[in-house]
């Protein structure tokens, strides 16, 4: 069952493959389909399929150029002016979230990219959430049943946005805690994946999220105009970033964040996080290891 | 009394003939005021909020009639059947059986198949601004052509009607 309800989700993301390419994504087994985690096309390649124990090449005829095209022209119906904005940051994300990273020559203006000319490869990267990520630690992030400020800590690819989508769907639904408004900056649309207005991924009713603009104007944007019980966002990458949940946090908003990063000492040794630990913005800290192939989840006090 | 049939007929039929050829010209005329129509509203669409295609069209196709609704209502379509047809030949397809737009207006339309969702939308609206000139000038030439040749061919169909049924007589 588990099997093809991810499969399903990798058969959706091939729905943007131009139909020829697609007949050849679709013809492998269906525990490969839910194992995959990228569709990989490159001009002169066949596809190509990144699985968690590497990338292999499918059978079937060479990726030229025009099939790059027909695979934006599928993903956003037809209307890049739409979805300008994001091709710019080399990408874009079609219906349930998948997400399509571009490359080509880039077409360049005043040195910001415009777009891209001749495309030459994209990576059709199948979204999955997890469901049920947080089960058992958000029971431990709360205090009377309510959400305390809670950052996630972990090295890149360990699955902190995961835990993150997951907390904020459960807090939004009131799933093992009190519901609270979440608003969510959601900067390269990774944790809701908005698509025409609607989040492609599991966010729960009482999320509002903003996405396409940079995190610390998107949390001050929803700070003013939404009303948030929390505010969540996904790696805190700048000092503006800092700033704008120092000002959330003296307004009596609940933070939910995520950064890179191993533990509490690593953090102090940062000047970008140290602030985050010393005027004392997050009471919870989760951290996410790898122990023996296992992820697991070490909660932390910070008080 | 046949021969008195067959004559009116034949009058009648050259009288269709030229009145025919002369509504040609007015149909040409509105088709290409309609288009231009349509296709102004589109860019004022695409400058006030930038919508994607498909809801630019749900928005066009009320508003608009005759020659540019037929048009938008086929974008319509062709936008649900991405995957047999891009939408660039679906729109040069489309504008293919617009024949009362003539050749001249039909030559306008077809570059937009390549821009039309191709690009950022302030270029799509320069060249839908662009090709609504073009085709507001193709008007002015058709209305000429109509208001110098619809009479020719209303008097052309009358006439030669007229002497077949004399010469029959």
């Amino acid at each position: 069952m588990e099997i093809e309800r991810e499969a399903m989700r990798y058969q959706q993301a091939v729905r943007v493959l131009p139909p020829y390419l697609r007949r050849w994504a679709l013809d492998i087994p269906l525990r490969e389909q839910a194992e995959a985690e990228e569709v990989r096309l490159r001009v002169g390649q066949p596809l190509a399929l990144v699985l968690p124990k590497g990338e292999r090449w499918l059978e079937g005829p060479r990726v030229e150029t025009r099939d790059l095209e027909q695979l934006v022209e599928l993903a956003s119906g037809a209307s890049l002016h739409a979805v300008l904005d994001q091709v710019r940051r080399g990408y874009l994300t079609a219906a349930g979230g998948h997400r399509i990273g571009l490359c080509g020559s880039a077409v360049l203006r005043e040195g910001d990219i415009q777009g891209f000319r001749n495309l030459s490869s994209a990576a059709l990267r199948v979204a999955r959430q997890v469901q049920g990520a947080s089960k058992g630690v958000l029971e431990q992030l709360c205090r009377e049943g309510r959400l305390e400020s809670t950052l996630i800590l972990a090295p890149p690819g360990l699955g902190k946005t995961t835990l993150l989508r997951d907390v904020i769907r459960r807090v939004s639904g009131g799933e093992g805690c009190l519901p609270l408004r979440v608003a969510l900056a959601d900067e390269r649309g990774e944790v809701a994946a908005l698509y025409r207005g609607s989040p492609q991924l599991e966010v729960g009713p009482r999320t509002d999220v903003v996405e396409g603009c940079p995190k610390d104007r998107g949390l001050m944007l929803m700070l003013r105009a939404m009303n948030p019980q929390v505010l969540a966002v996904d790696e805190i990458t700048a000092p503006q970033d800092v700033a704008a949940l120092k000002t959330a946090v003296g307004c009596g908003v609940t933070l939910l964040a995520t950064a890179h990063g191993t533990g509490r000492e690593d953090m102090e040794h940062r000047a970008l996080y140290r602030p985050l630990l010393q005027e004392r913005m997050f009471r919870k800290l989760v951290r996410i290891v790898r122990r023996e192939g296992v992820r697991r989840y070490v909660v932390e006090d910070l008080e | 009394m046949v021969r008195m049939i067959g004559a009116a007929l034949v009058a009648v039929g050259s009288a269709w003939l030229g009145f025919g050829a002369a509504g040609e010209l007015g149909a040409r005329v509105r088709a290409l005021e309609e288009t231009e129509e349509g296709l102004s509203l589109m860019a004022q669409e695409l400058e006030l909020d930038a919508p994607p295609l498909e809801q630019l069209m749900q928005r066009l196709i009320p508003r608009s009639r005759g020659g540019a609704r037929r048009l938008f209502e086929g974008c319509q379509k062709a936008l649900e059947h991405l995957e047999e047809e891009p939408f660039s030949l679906a729109w040069q397809r489309l504008v293919e059986k617009e024949e009362v737009l003539g050749r001249e207006g039909q030559a306008c339309l077809y570059p937009l198949g390549e821009v039309l969702g191709r690009c950022g939308w302030e270029e799509q609206r320069r060249i839908l601004e662009v090709t609504a000139r073009r085709l507001e000038q193709a008007g002015a030439r058709a209305r000429e052509e109509r208001g110098r040749m619809s009479r020719v061919y209303q008097a052309l169909g009358l006439s030669g009607g007229a002497l077949a049924a004399i010469l029959l007589l």
